[in-house]
C-alpha cells in the first residue's frame, strides 16, 4: 500500500514539476524560445521529479457507514441519503464519497427505493 | 411459509380529509386481519413536500404501516385496494425480512468479535485476582485475632 502511494506521489509530481518549470521558461524568452524551453524542460524537469518536491497527500476516505457499524440503510432518512446525491439527484459514486463497496450497494438501494415513494428525486426540476 | 415483514407506504392527495384516509384504514386493517397478518408499525408522517410531481400534486400525506404477515396474498391485495382508493396517489411496499436477518446476523457477529476479545484479556486479570482473594481472608482472622 505505501509502495503503490510512494511509486504513485513522484509520477504526479513530476508531471506537475515539468508543467511548473516549461511555462516560466516558455513566458520569459517569448514565442521563439518556445522550443528551446520544452527541450530543455523535460531534461531540467528530471531533476526535481526525483526530489518529489510536490507531493500530494489526499486524506483517505474512510467509509462512513463502516465507521458507524451501519447494518441497514433505512429509505425512509431521505435527510440522511440527500448527502450521498448530487445537486440534480444523481447517487455519488464511491470515489467520491469513499463509501466501501457493500455500504454503496446498500445505499444506491435505499437511495432507488426513496425516489420510487417520491421521498427523494429522480432528478431535479428546473 | 415464514412470517415476512413489510413496509407499506402510501401517499394520500393533500386535500383529503381525515375521515376518507381513517376510511382507508379501516379497510386496510380489515383486509391485514382477514389474512392473519399484524400491523407492527402505524405511522401518519402528515403533510409533506414530494420530491417530484405525482399526478399534478406537489404534496401529499404519508402513511407509514409497518405488516408481518405469513400470507403472501396480503400484499397483493393491499395493493388492490390502494390501486382502487381514490385519494391514493402513489404507494411502494418493500419486503424487508431479510435485510433485517442480515442486519441481526452482523450485529451477533460484532457482538461474539466483542465478546471474544475481552475473553482473551480476562483470563489474566481473573488469574491475579483469584490468588489474592484466598490469602487475604486468612490475614483478616490473623489481625482479628491480634
Amino acid at each position: 500500500m505505501a509502495d503503490q502511494q510512494g511509486s504513485q506521489a513522484p509520477s504526479g509530481s513530476g508531471q506537475g514539476g515539468s508543467y511548473g518549470s516549461s511555462r516560466p521558461h516558455s513566458s520569459g524568452p517569448g514565442g521563439g524560445g518556445g522550443g528551446r524551453s520544452r527541450e530543455g524542460g523535460p531534461g531540467g524537469g528530471s531533476g526535481p521529479r526525483k526530489g518529489g518536491k510536490r507531493q500530494f497527500f489526499r486524506k483517505r476516505k474512510v467509509c462512513r457507514f463502516c465507521v458507524d457499524k451501519v447494518d441497514y440503510i433505512d429509505y425512509k432518512k431521505a435527510d440522511m441519503l440527500n448527502a450521498f446525491v448530487q445537486d440534480r439527484g444523481k447517487i455519488l459514486p464511491r470515489r467520491m464519497t469513499g463509501t466501501c463497496s457493500r455500504h454503496q450497494r446498500w445505499l444506491c438501494e435505499a437511495i432507488k427505493r426513496s425516489r420510487n415513494i417520491a421521498l427523494m428525486s429522480f432528478a431535479s426540476e428546473l | 411459509m415464514e412470517e415476512r415483514l413489510y413496509d407499506l407506504i402510501f401517499i394520500c392527495r393533500p386535500a383529503t380529509p381525515e375521515e376518507e384516509i381513517a376510511k382507508i384504514m379501516k379497510t386496510l386493517e380489515h383486509v391485514i386481519a382477514d389474512h392473519k397478518g399484524v400491523i407492527v408499525k402505524n405511522e401518519n408522517w402528515g403533510t409533506k413536500r414530494l420530491a417530484y410531481r405525482v399526478k399534478k400534486n406537489r404534496e401529499g400525506i404519508f402513511i407509514y404501516l409497518q405488516i408481518t404477515s405469513t400470507d403472501g396474498e396480503l400484499v397483493k391485495e393491499l395493493e388492490r385496494r390502494l390501486k382502487v382508493a381514490e385519494p391514493v396517489i402513489k404507494y411502494q411496499t418493500v419486503r424487508l425480512d431479510e435485510e433485517m436477518k442480515l442486519q441481526k446476523k452482523l450485529v451477533a457477529r460484532r457482538e461474539l468479535k466483542l465478546s471474544r476479545k475481552p475473553r482473551r484479556t480476562a483470563p489474566p486479570a481473573a488469574a491475579p485476582a483469584a490468588p489474592v482473594a484466598p490469602p487475604a481472608p486468612p490475614a483478616e482472622p490473623a489481625s482479628a485475632a491480634s
